[in-house]
């Protein structure tokens, strides 16, 4: 027996040691995004269909001056100045912008939404209050930005990026002044230079569009997206890449394009979509198509289900026909065999949920306190961007094919949820374990937002195409795992999500940019 | 102990008194806790939640605490935990939890007067999910606690008064998603950074030959970390924090004996207001004579 406490005290000294290195690094390393020369400028891209401007030139940019002029001189030279002696933060500064402007912007924006997604808290009378667009920081905050409000939110930033970067590369190529350090070579630069004309500035052209849709899509971050606007801006002349009248041409045409992108997002239906007036007018009509128990919040006290009118909010890549001609056919009426074995499937699930079943219920959760699975697919689609080198106007374009797809694939998917009313499997007891979002089951947003995102990758990234697919798979799948789905929901969900992103394809293949 | 349970729990049975066991002999405690809450913090916001109702934590740990010398001992423990809500439909957890290690040695020991020194280690044991807070039976880090503590027990009426206080390193851990929320922004990573932790506790009790009693109170408290937004779930980023006050007795008249402890939270910061109580049995032998 003397051996045994003898041993046990050296072992666990030195498990003590080891445990204890390995707890002290508490840094979390992230991947980092450089810049890069794109591997085409695109410089036929003026010629692309936008999709709410008219043509490319529907608003004018004044000719620059010239690059011989002493108005020109002197901004070299004030570039040149402020180039030199950069601190720490500016070239940090220099580096994250450097990244990709249409990349930065995104991720921004799903931070936002990350921030903003959270459901309001019931308050003393039992009632939900509606976050106030125009008391924005009050609690409810406004925003919520659950999974339909962030796929539009999304959606219009990338178009607005898109329709503004045509307009920018007609106006480069229209003016073709070049870059200041191509004009001046003893400019010193601190990102890679390509052969894309520098009038107007693309990088100003995405800030001020950017900014300009986030602030009404959220409004209670105005100060912070100033900021981030003029640090991006002032970034481009500490990396010496553009002269100040390159950023205000730029900064006037994204603002310009953004406003009148804005004026679709005002008339789409999005003011009506929390109309709860509507709701027993659906649930009348779900009981006429055969639906004998209609869904129920599960929430205490009862929440008014998630935006019971987005369906009717205008869609991107079809008609309001075509909306009703794609709705999936009718699910599984409760008490049928086919919807007692689903709900079986569920349980069996419950009772010995697997490890791995748990990780990929968690891994596509994307709920509250997350950017939402919009989000999740616009990351996917700007990392593979990145990695493929894109210039900023072709990541755009993937990014606006993609947010299109995902915001019809909101509004379909939300029109069929509540023509369906169908009730979760928390109605009949399940649990879960991922959270159970508020409103009807049939069909699952997961499978409608992965297919529709997935299709339109594959398209764009075809030799990227099994994976993504996959994903989607996973990401329909993941719902059954956290129980909160039937298997017909997902099923269905993936097949109309495909569907739905075929239709931005189409838009794609017609939108003159030969990709 | 709510939220806490996760490594609190564990934290709260560990060796907080200045108790050896003899050289040569063992003694092996099976204790069953149950804490619940049905009010938490969230953030400053003390509430209720009606999609949780009572929020019970359940745990049933194997302890041996072993005589190496008669001033140096290795106490060793294993939790089983499970947990519940009353209300709403999130899915109770259950699973082995973090075995943990500690080394105790009494460093002085003059007229009543001891000063001990103990190192604690802890990893998980089961791949249990460590962010679907609440419901979380841990947080899956890796701990490694320095503590000392400082005891004067009058020799003849056995009237004793401790003091102790503890620093906790914790790993960060993997999560199954690849972004999360926290700090107010999103990492874009499956690495979660979770806060070290301290602890602060004072005792005052009577130890007998055969019995003992006492009354406590503790501060269990992260370092740093973010709160709990407002509406939303817990996270393993947050700063958790609990003010705690209970008693805590052992009758062991021979090898087999009893202890018994309850604990509630007064006081807390992204942390269930529990209230907790723990039995347990004990028993005591010679490895050699």
């Amino acid at each position: 027996m003397k051996k045994f406490p003898t041993i046990l005290k050296y072992s666990s000294l030195a498990a003590a040691i080891v445990v204890g290195i390995a707890a002290c690094n508490k840094d979390i390393e992230e991947p980092q995004r450089v810049g890069y020369s794109p591997v085409s400028v695109d410089d036929k891209a003026g010629t692309w269909k936008t999709y709410i401007l008219a043509s490319s030139s529907e608003v004018a940019v004044p000719a620059p001056s010239a690059v011989t002029s002493t108005d020109y001189v002197a901004e070299l030279a004030t570039l040149k100045g402020l180039t030199t002696n950069l601190s720490q933060e500016q070239k940090e500064a220099v580096v994250y912008w450097g990244a990709g402007a249409v990349y930065r912007w995104n991720e921004i924006a799903r931070e936002l939404s990350a921030r903003y997604n959270i459901p309001p808290a019931s308050n003393a009378e039992g009632k939900y209050p509606v976050p106030d667009a125009a008391n924005p920081l009050a609690d409810p905050k406004f925003p919520f930005a659950n999974p339909p409000y962030t796929a539009r939110a999304l959606a219009y930033l990338s178009v607005a990026q898109y329709d503004a970067l045509v307009s920018a590369w007609n106006y480069k190529y229209k003016y073709k002044r070049s870059a200041p350090s191509k004009v001046d070579t003893s400019i010193p630069v601190a990102l890679p230079v390509s052969a894309l004309p520098a009038y107007p500035s693309e990088d100003a052209v995405i800030a001020a569009a950017s900014v300009t849709i986030l602030k009404a899509m959220f409004p209670g971050e105005v100060p912070y997206l100033e900021a981030k606007m003029k640090e991006h801006l002032a970034s481009r002349q500490w990396a010496g890449m553009n002269v100040t009248s390159d950023l205000t041409a730029g900064t006037d045409l994204g603002n310009a394009v953004a406003a009148k992108v804005m004026g679709r997002a005002k008339t789409d239906g999005m003011g009506a979509a929390n109309n709860q007036a509507l709701t027993a007018g659906m649930i009348e009509a779900a009981k006429t198509r055969g639906i004998k128990e209609p869904w129920l919040s599960q929430e205490a006290p009862l929440r008014p289900p998630m935006l019971p009118n987005y369906g009717a909010v205008a869609t991107w890549n079809f008609d309001k026909t075509t909306l009703a001609q794609i709705r999936p056919a009718m699910p599984y009426v409760v008490g049928s065999a086919e919807w007692q074995k689903e709900l079986d499937e569920l349980k069996a699930i419950q009772n010995k949920q697997t490890r791995e079943q748990a990780r990929i219920a968690n891994y596509w959760a994307d709920g509250a306190g997350s950017y939402t699975p919009p989000g999740h697919w616009h990351r996917a689609a700007a990392n593979a961007a990145n990695e493929a080198k894109f210039s900023e106007v072709r990541m755009a374009r993937t990014l606006a094919l993609l947010g299109t797809a995902e915001m019809d694939a909101g509004i379909a998917c939300w029109d069929t949820k509540y023509f369906y009313y169908t009730p979760r499997p928390q109605q009949f007891g399940l649990k879960t374990s991922v959270g159970l979002p508020n409103f009807p089951a049939y069909t699952s947003g997961h499978s409608t937002f992965s297919a529709a995102a997935a299709t339109v990758l594959a398209s764009i990234f075809p030799e990227q195409a099994d994976k993504f697919n996959a994903q989607a798979k996973e990401a329909s799948e993941s719902r059954i795992y956290g129980l909160i789905h039937y298997r017909v929901d997902c099923e269905m969900g993936l097949k109309h999500g495909k569907v739905i992103g075929d239709y931005a394809i189409a838009r794609g293949k017609a939108d003159g940019s030969g990709l | 102990m709510g939220f806490l349970c996760a490594y609190i729990n564990v934290q709260a049975q560990m060796p907080n008194d200045a108790i050896y066991m003899p050289k040569g002999t063992v003694c092996v405690g099976t204790m069953y806790t149950h804490s619940s809450w049905s009010q938490y913090w969230e953030n400053t916001l003390k509430r209720e939640n009606l999609n949780i109702g009572t929020h019970t934590t359940q745990s049933v740990m194997v302890m041996p605490a072993i005589g190496i010398t008669d001033r140096f001992n290795v106490i060793l423990s294993l939790p089983y935990v499970w947990t519940k809500t009353s209300a709403g439909n999130l899915m109770g957890q259950k699973g082995i939890q973090d075995f943990s290690a500690w080394l105790k040695v009494k460093a002085v020991n003059i007229k009543g007067f001891s000063v001990n020194g103990l190192l604690g280690a802890s990893i998980p044991v089961s791949k249990y999910v460590p962010d679907f807070l609440p419901m979380s039976i841990g947080l899956q880090c890796r701990v490694v606690t320095g503590r000392v503590l400082l005891n004067y027990t009058h020799p003849k009426t056995g009237l004793y008064v401790t003091a102790h206080g503890s620093y906790m390193w914790r790993s960060n851990i993997n999560v199954d998603r690849d972004a999360y929320q926290a700090d107010g922004r999103v990492y874009n990573t499956n690495e979660v950074r979770v806060p070290n932790a301290y602890d602060l506790g004072g005792r005052l009790g009577i130890l007998k030959q055969k019995w003992q009693t006492e009354v406590w109170a503790e501060r269990n408290s992260c370092v740093n970390g973010d709160n709990i937004r407002r509406n939303d779930m817990p996270f393993p980023t947050n700063n958790m924090q609990a003010t705690m006050v209970g008693w805590y007795g052992k009758f062991q008249p021979k090898a087999l004996g009893v202890n018994a402890r309850v604990g509630y939270v007064t006081n807390g910061l992204n942390a269930g207001q529990s209230t907790s109580y723990m039995v347990g049995v004990l028993y005591l032998f010679g490895v050699r004579k």
